[in-house]
């Protein structure tokens, strides 16, 4: 189940540059954030269609939209919070008010800049996004689902947001076309569904172990797509089970445990277990123990789940 | 240009000036003060200079007009409704329930509207891909931008600035439609930002200033972009806020207008005796 690990900004960077090499519509920007996001090979084989504008994450939105305006398809890639919170009204208004097809992408999302602070987490990303009609987000749970969502999100006509991590990230899921909007059952079961997105997802799957050895039958669902919402798949599930947590590295408030709770406070009340970062700023330190102390490793999400379904 | 043309374009000037004087007889309120102010900036851009063609608004090489100070769109509305982009019965829905002229631009609703402004701040950077785009299509496109002078307090123009000349863009120009007022009072005692010329030029633009409301510079500025080859170029155009009322001219109070039916008829009145004595010559 758990493959080999990928460092998933190459992943990402090369995914885009194999596309931008045979699809001249896309141009790839950097706010002194091209290299470290992959896009070094393309710098070097296209340097005409890559344009470097420095510390100025508020311009280079601006100038995505305007890019976009002409048919091209940019593609902008640079630290989660800088091209989220801080240039907030330029993607709003310039990329959602006006429609535009341009590629945003969110690297080091989460708390993978873990040591660096509460101004370095994206923690907010997912309800920043989700704010804006007409934006699509997207969160891939491994290198694969990268390569496969780099490809739909620029076949997609619209304004896109991606999250990718920084932290080495295991192989999963087989390789498979990307369809927007649709999770994947990733196990079968009838005690509790458990839906969760992102890299966090590997370490449900590992959660999941604990819990077939303590006898719970778990239901999992991946959402490589956050917006819109796979309602249909964990509406099913919620009917089956009764039963429902939501893991992510997010807040626990405004991703995608509030997405799913307000769907099913409209279709089907049941109590649901929010498992995330709390709405507070973050600690620092080493990612993995980060995560541990917010109990989203495999221990923890094991425990949590274990607790709230006894 | 012949002297006649010149007229001409004068006479057009004080046309879409009626027009937006419609528009406020349909909503009794609207930024009159930095719409005149621009109105003659405008109309050599649509009348003038541009390659448009209203009846194939999204034609792929034509010229952009981004209206970055947003709140200005009576003027922009004004010159799109006289060049032929849509009906000028659409100016008397100016204010009322889903109106496709909002107070600020909406390319959604609008033909020949490029970008949705109004937060300002924003033009300048959406201008700097356009025209990026435009290079990379190799298509002759040049991009216009009118930005306010108030609204060069917002610190992501100055992004926009270094951006524009750090990739020599000089198939852009910059209007900044100096007529030295904000809803608070002067831009000098608001936010001090002059002076501009120097300012742009320090940033690598090519810099010119002009009376905005001198048809004459407009035209010539405009025959002579870019400026520099491989710098984009700016236009600081000294202008007169209300430009064409006599009673509202420099007077902050019509930053944004709240009309009376009684100056509402001597503006239309001052206007129309203007355009009469355009035609004469024209």
């Amino acid at each position: 189940m758990i493959g080999n690990f990928e460092d998933p900004r190459k992943t990402f960077g090369k995914a885009v540059t194999d596309i931008a090499l045979q699809d001249e519509r896309v141009v790839l920007l950097s706010a002194d954030s091209g290299k470290s996001s992959g896009f070094g090979d393309f710098i070097k084989a296209s340097p005409d269609r890559y344009f470097e504008f420095g510390i100025m994450e508020q311009q280079v939105v601006g100038v995505a939209s305007g890019l976009a305006t002409t048919g091209k398809i940019p593609v902008f890639c640079a630290i989660a919070p800088f091209v989220t919170a801080r240039p907030f009204e330029m993607f709003r208004n310039d990329l959602g008010y006006m429609k535009q097809n341009a590629k945003i992408v969110g690297r080091n999302g989460g708390i993978t800049y873990s040591d660096l602070g509460s101004t370095h987490h994206s923690l907010d990303d997912y309800a920043l996004m989700k704010m804006i009609p007409g934006v699509v987000i997207i969160d891939p749970q491994d290198p694969n689902e990268i390569r496969s969502a780099v490809k739909a999100m620029i076949d997609y006509v619209g304004p896109v947001y991606m999250r990718i991590g920084n932290s080495a990230m295991p192989n999963i899921f087989e390789e498979e076309p990307f369809v927007i909007g649709k999770g994947r059952k990733v196990t079968e079961g009838t005690d509790v569904t458990i839906v969760s997105t992102g890299s966090v997802t590997a370490a449900v799957l590992q959660a999941n172990e604990l819990l077939k050895a303590n006898g719970i039958s778990a239901e999992i669902i991946g959402l490589p797509t956050i917006c819109p919402l796979d309602e249909e798949l964990i509406l099913a599930s919620v009917e089956k089970t009764g039963k429902i947590v939501t893991v992510e590295e997010h807040y626990v408030y405004g991703g995608i445990g509030t997405m799913i709770s307000d769907l099913l406070c409209r279709e089907y009340p049941r109590k649901v277990l929010k498992l995330g970062v709390p709405h507070d700023y973050a600690t620092n330190g080493p990612y993995n123990e980060i995560l541990a102390k917010y109990g989203l490793d495999a221990a923890g999400i094991a425990a949590s789940v274990t607790g709230f379904i006894k | 240009m012949t002297d006649k043309e010149l007229l001409a374009l004068k006479a057009k000037a004080t046309e879409c000036r009626l027009s937006v004087m419609r528009m406020l007889r349909a909503s009794h309120h609207g930024h009159i003060g930095g719409a005149f102010s621009a109105m003659d900036i405008v109309t050599a851009l649509y009348f003038y200079k541009m390659h448009i063609d209203p009846k194939n608004p999204k034609m792929e090489d034509r010229d952009r007009f981004i209206l970055s100070a947003g709140h200005k769109c009576l003027c922009q509305y004004a010159a799109l409704a006289e060049r032929g982009y849509f009906p000028k019965e659409v100016l008397d829905t100016y204010g009322s329930l889903d109106a496709v002229i909002p107070g600020h631009p909406n390319m959604h609703e609008l033909p020949g509207v490029e970008a949705n402004t109004g937060a300002l701040g924003h033009g300048l950077a959406i201008a700097n891909g356009m025209a990026l785009g435009a290079r990379l299509s190799c298509n002759g496109s040049r991009v216009y931008v009118v930005m306010g002078d108030g609204e060069l307090a917002e610190g992501s123009n100055w992004e926009a600035a270094a951006a524009a000349a750090h990739h020599k863009i000089d198939n852009l120009t910059l209007f900044v439609d100096n007529n030295g007022l904000q809803i608070s009072g002067k831009v000098t005692d608001v936010m001090n930002f002059m002076p501009v010329g120097e300012r742009f030029k320090a940033f690598g633009w090519a810099v010119e200033e002009i009376d905005g409301n001198d048809m004459a510079q407009i035209v010539d500025v405009l025959d002579r972009q870019p400026f520099v080859k491989g710098k984009p170029s700016c236009i600081v155009a000294h202008t007169v806020k209300s430009k064409g009322l006599s009673f509202a001219e420099g007077d902050v109070a019509f930053h944004y207008w709240k009309t009376t039916d009684e100056l509402m008829d001597r503006g239309e009145s001052e206007l129309k005796a203007l355009l009469e004595e355009q035609r004469k010559g024209a």
